[in-house]
């Protein structure tokens, strides 16, 4: 489990860092940025999870999101791991975009080839937080969660199927309802088989309906003009539908004008950062 | 001591010692008065004044009391002595008192231990030295203590009898030290002397314990004259203001009787001097009368000489001539004989009988004993902080030497107009030369007079002064209070028909009541309401007076105020005509029974389009927070709006107001953040039953929040360059609940 730092720089008092390390679940080299408030010099912090959407490395996230000085005011460590395994030579790996390299869904996958390395479910609610705890001065009993797109359904499932384990969740336009949308079928068939019961348990939508009732206070924005919401690969309304009926709280923001890019996301990220400091430093 | 004995006797010793003090002329220069016994006060009193009179020998007598008491003195001093150094082989030795006994001397063991008092300072030190000098010697023997004490009652004289006194002779023996005290004879013996001597059946004690016993004697002694010199100077400076007093007193007297007397001389010399004068006048008409009958009376002497030569001419003619001239002498004669002789005196030599009138003398007489009437007392102008809502005092003076019995002080209220029959005129009789005059009318101007009377007669009436009365209490409007965490908003009507000069706010925390709580004030307020700056989360009690010339107004009834979040009051003004707002002024009801058809007309201050109220919010920068509850399927709108927003136009219809508005239609619920006819879109999966509105002023931010569980809901960036108003709206029939004054939650310190 030794981290091996790759980058380390200065960033609103901070330090924006790189590590890489092998992981177990994965079998395989991973790398994850982990921001350093000022306040983690002398305590504990509580840690947010950031997970990236499709075809997004580690440094998307930090690159563009803008997102530093929001951590570094409220002091929060905030964790962008990788979105799939890498290196792992198998077959049809990198022959699209949205399958594969980059983009493994967040789910622990059931089929050949995949089950072998692909397990980003289990590497981001066990594996990860074990690490970060273990080298990097959080509070353990602190930790929430949040994503764009893929990463957006990532962490409503982490979320979903833990109950208590986040202590907020928030999305930019989430992938909503991944076995109802061309993106979630082709992904769950590939990682999960044809059997699409099984689907149903990496499925927002499908997961709030059984949501036990543990608080949550769920917020969402989403872009009007984004391209993938007309496609119908979000399918936001799906969830808020289900949420309504189960009186599980969103406040969904369809934001006027915003595409589906970080422009999207450093617009907002603020708000995003201060809605899991409410219930992180509470 | 024994010189000093040996001399005292010598009574007709002229030489005064040097610290020979007679009973001082002025009785009232306390620095030399001589301690006053208490028992000889009268007598004393009574020598001294004779001493003061005339009564040179009685003087001396005085002074030799008093140098004997002084004696008495050094003999404490020596007593103090045997004390302070523990001699417990010193003796005591008293032959004929029972026990001892220093009451009577009170201002001597005083001395002892005020030493500030001058005179009896340097006679001490001076004495206790020579005592010392003396080294106690031949103070052994009874037979020497016996003259001692003689000598004493000598010297005494008529004071001797009253002063007992008793003498410390000493032993000096120092092979053999007394060390036992025979209760019989009262006096120290040596144990030895027990067994053989006249002391063999006497009971005896420890001598220890027979000073012991002493000195608690003396202690207690002292402490009785310690109160009784208290006492005396209280009661000769009492008497100081008495002789003051008298003084002035008897003085007035004396020139009155000698303004008077020269009076009545002036008056009698004037009367002589009249008299004097009319009866040389008499006098000189009655010589002058006389004088002239004198004349007439020897002209017609003349006349009859002359006739009676005639006559005797013509006897001597012839008989013709004669007869010729005796008829013609004949007529003559007839004629001056016709002519009457005045024999009367015309003045009588005795003068009549005057009555002297000594009338007015009497009368002047008479006034000797009376005083001038007084002339007109001056009226003060009015103190300030004197009056209250239903008194003023009213103070005059007079001139010093005016005696006065009473004094009458009118007065009336000043009124602008009519100077009718309602300006009733009150008079009243009063010793002092001032007066509380009550029963009056609050914050009104009333003038009054004065005159001053004595058994001559009234003074002119003094100047006119106008008084003013206090005002009444004013009357917080406790409805109206408005407050937050820094402030309060404190709004009150006046209580009085005419304007005052200012407000007063007094303000005190109500956790600490009276003992701590400290009172602050904010004086000068001009208007009926006052922002006054407050500690959070306090609870403070606050009052209002109200201050003209004449002084303050008690205080209004109090109000209290909680510096717990924001606490604003509905107001009525600009609340729809279709909602109607609880007592407590929290609820607000639109009614289910169908609305009257008639639209309200349209108004600058009430609403008439939505079915709007708004709030009063403090006019205060900083962070408000206050929460609505609603049905959950309730039409509403909640939000802010500025003062001047057009109430003939929905909420959020304009720049002027910024909301939240909340439909419900088809199972459906829409929320909308509305500010200028625009809303983000916003979806909301759980509806808030209870709305958490966030005013920001210092981040321009206006925020919404599900307060059960704690959910962000929209947030406004609003420039707010003026103060705005909570606005609560119900688009259909219901009822919204306010909850203001509450602490912000936690979470809403993130938005």
């Amino acid at each position: 489990m030794a981290l091996k730092q790759i980058s380390s720089n200065k960033c609103f008092g901070g330090l924006q860092k790189v590590f890489e390390h092998d992981s177990v679940e994965l079998s395989c080299k991973m790398k994850f940025a982990v921001y350093l408030p000022p306040k983690a010099e002398t305590g504990k912090c509580p840690a947010l999870y950031w997970l990236s959407g499709l075809t997004c490395t580690e440094q998307n996230f930090i690159l563009k999101s803008g997102y530093h000085q929001a951590a570094s005011e409220h002091g929060l460590i905030i964790i962008a791991p990788d979105t799939s395994p890498r290196g792992c030579n198998i077959k049809g790996e990198d022959d699209s975009w949205d399958f594969g390299t980059g983009a493994g869904f967040y789910v622990d996958a059931t089929e050949d080839p995949w089950k072998t390395n692909y397990r980003m479910y289990s590497y981001i609610t066990e594996e990860l937080p074990q690490l970060i705890n273990a080298n990097f001065p959080v509070d353990p009993q602190r930790m929430s969660i949040f994503g764009h797109s893929m990463g957006g359904h990532g962490a409503l499932i982490c979320t979903l199927k833990n109950p208590g384990k986040y202590k907020s969740v928030s999305a930019f336009a989430p992938i909503c309802n991944p076995v109802l949308c061309p993106w979630g079928k082709k992904a769950f068939s590939g990682y999960l088989g044809t059997d699409e019961s099984k689907w149903k348990a990496y499925d927002a939508t499908h997961l709030v309906k059984s949501y036990p009732g543990s608080q949550l206070d769920i917020l969402i924005d989403q872009g009007k003009d984004d391209q993938f919401l007309s496609d119908g690969q979000l399918l936001p309304d799906n969830f808020i539908a289900a949420c309504t009926e189960k009186k599980i709280p969103v406040v969904f923001r369809l934001q006027e004008g915003y595409d589906h890019s970080y422009y999207f996301i450093a617009t907002f990220i603020t708000d995003h950062i201060r809605h899991h400091a409410k219930y992180l430093n509470a | 001591m024994e010189e000093e004995m040996g001399e005292t006797p010598g009574l007709g010793r002229s030489a005064a010692p040097k610290d020979f003090h007679f009973y001082h002329m002025d009785l009232y220069d306390s620095e030399d008065r001589l301690p006053i016994f208490p028992e000889e006060n009268t007598r004393m009193g009574r020598e001294a004044v004779q001493a003061e009179m005339t009564n040179e020998p009685r003087g001396a007598v005085k002074g030799k009391t008093q140098r004997d008491l002084e004696e008495e003195v050094d003999e404490f001093v020596h007593l103090y002595g045997l004390e302070d150094d523990h001699e417990l082989g010193d003796v005591f030795i008293d032959e004929t008192m029972p026990r001892i006994e220093v009451s009577e001397y009170p201002p001597y063991v005083m001395t002892g231990i005020e030493p500030a008092k001058e005179q009896r300072d340097w006679r001490l030190s001076g004495e206790a030295a020579k005592a010392e000098d003396l080294g106690f010697g031949g103070w052994g023997s009874a037979g020497q203590c016996q003259d001692l004490r003689e000598a004493y009652r000598y010297a005494h004289g008529r004071a001797s009898e009253e002063y007992e006194c008793y003498v410390i002779p000493e032993e000096e023996d120092e092979e053999e030290a007394a060390d036992v005290f025979c209760v019989t004879c009262k006096t120290p013996i040596r144990t030895l002397e027990k067994a053989f001597d006249e002391h063999k059946e006497h009971e005896v004690t420890p001598l220890n314990k027979a000073l012991e016993s002493a000195k608690d004697e003396i202690h207690k002694n002292m402490f009785k004259l310690e109160k009784q010199i208290i006492e005396m100077e209280n009661f000769a400076s009492h008497l100081e203001e008495v002789f003051i007093t008298v003084e002035e007193n008897f003085g007035r007297q004396e020139k009155n009787f000698e303004s008077h007397y020269n009076e009545i001389l002036e008056t009698l010399t004037q009367k002589y001097e009249e008299k004097i004068q009319a009866l040389g006048e008499k006098k000189k008409e009655k010589l002058e009368a006389l004088y002239g009958q004198l004349v007439t009376c020897g002209e017609n002497l003349d006349t009859c000489k002359e006739l009676m030569e005639t006559i005797e001419e013509m006897c001597h003619e012839e008989k013709v001539d004669f007869i010729k001239d005796a008829v013609a002498m004949a007529d003559r004669l007839g004629k001056f004989l016709k002519t009457e002789t005045d024999v009367e005196i015309s003045a009588q030599p005795d003068f009549e009988d005057q009555t002297l009138d000594f009338s007015d003398v009497e009368q002047l007489m008479g006034s000797i004993n009376t005083i001038p009437a007084p002339s007109a007392p001056v009226i003060n102008p009015q103190a300030p902080n004197s009056a209250t809502g239903s008194s003023v005092r009213v103070c005059w003076s007079i001139y010093s030497d005016d005696t006065v019995e009473s004094y009458q002080l009118s007065y009336r209220p000043v009124r602008d107009s009519s100077p009718g029959r309602d300006r009733a005129e009150f008079t009243m009789t009063v010793k002092e030369t001032y007066c509380s005059v009550t029963n009056l009318v609050p914050n009104t101007q009333y003038e009054f007079w004065v005159t001053a009377q004595n058994r001559a007669g009234l003074s002119p009436a003094s100047e006119c002064a106008v008084y003013m009365t206090a005002p009444s209490p004013p009357i917080i409007k406790s409805k109206e209070i408005r407050s937050c965490e820094e402030a309060a908003l404190i709004c009150w009507e006046s209580g009085n028909l005419n304007p005052v000069d200012s407000y007063t706010v007094e303000l005190t925390p109500a956790e600490m009541p009276e003992a701590s709580g400290v009172t602050e004030s904010v004086v000068g307020i001009p208007t009926c309401e006052c922002l006054v700056q407050l500690q959070p989360w306090q609870s403070y009690v606050i009052s209002v007076r109200a201050l003209n010339v004449g002084g303050p107004s008690a205080r209004s009834e109090p109000a209290t105020v909680h510096t717990t979040g924001s606490y604003f009051p509905l107001n009525e003004h600009t609340c729809h005509p279709w909602l109607t707002v609880s007592e407590d002024g929290l609820t607000v009801v639109r009614s289910a029974r169908k609305a009257p058809t008639k639209e309200p007309l349209p108004s600058d201050t009430r609403f008439s389009r939505c079915v709007a109220v708004m709030g009063n919010l403090i006019p205060v920068r900083g962070r408000h927070y206050w929460e609505a509850e609603v049905d959950e399927c309730l039409d509403y709108t909640v939000g802010v709006a500025f003062d001047d927003v057009p109430k003939q136009e929905d909420l959020g219809a304009n720049r002027l107001s910024w909301c939240m508005r909340h439909t419900f239609a088809s199972a459906r619920h829409k929320y909308e953040f509305l500010h200028n006819k625009t809303t983000p879109d916003i979806r909301i999966t759980v509806s808030p039953r209870k709305i958490g509105i966030l005013l920001d002023y210092e981040n321009s931010k206006l925020s919404f929040f599900n307060v059960d569980i704690s959910q962000h809901l929209y947030t406004f960036s609003c420039q707010l360059r003026q103060f705005v108003h909570p606005c609560f709206s119900l688009e259909k029939p219901g009822c919204l609940k306010i909850h203001n004054g509450i602490s912000m939650p936690k979470h809403v310190t993130f938005y």
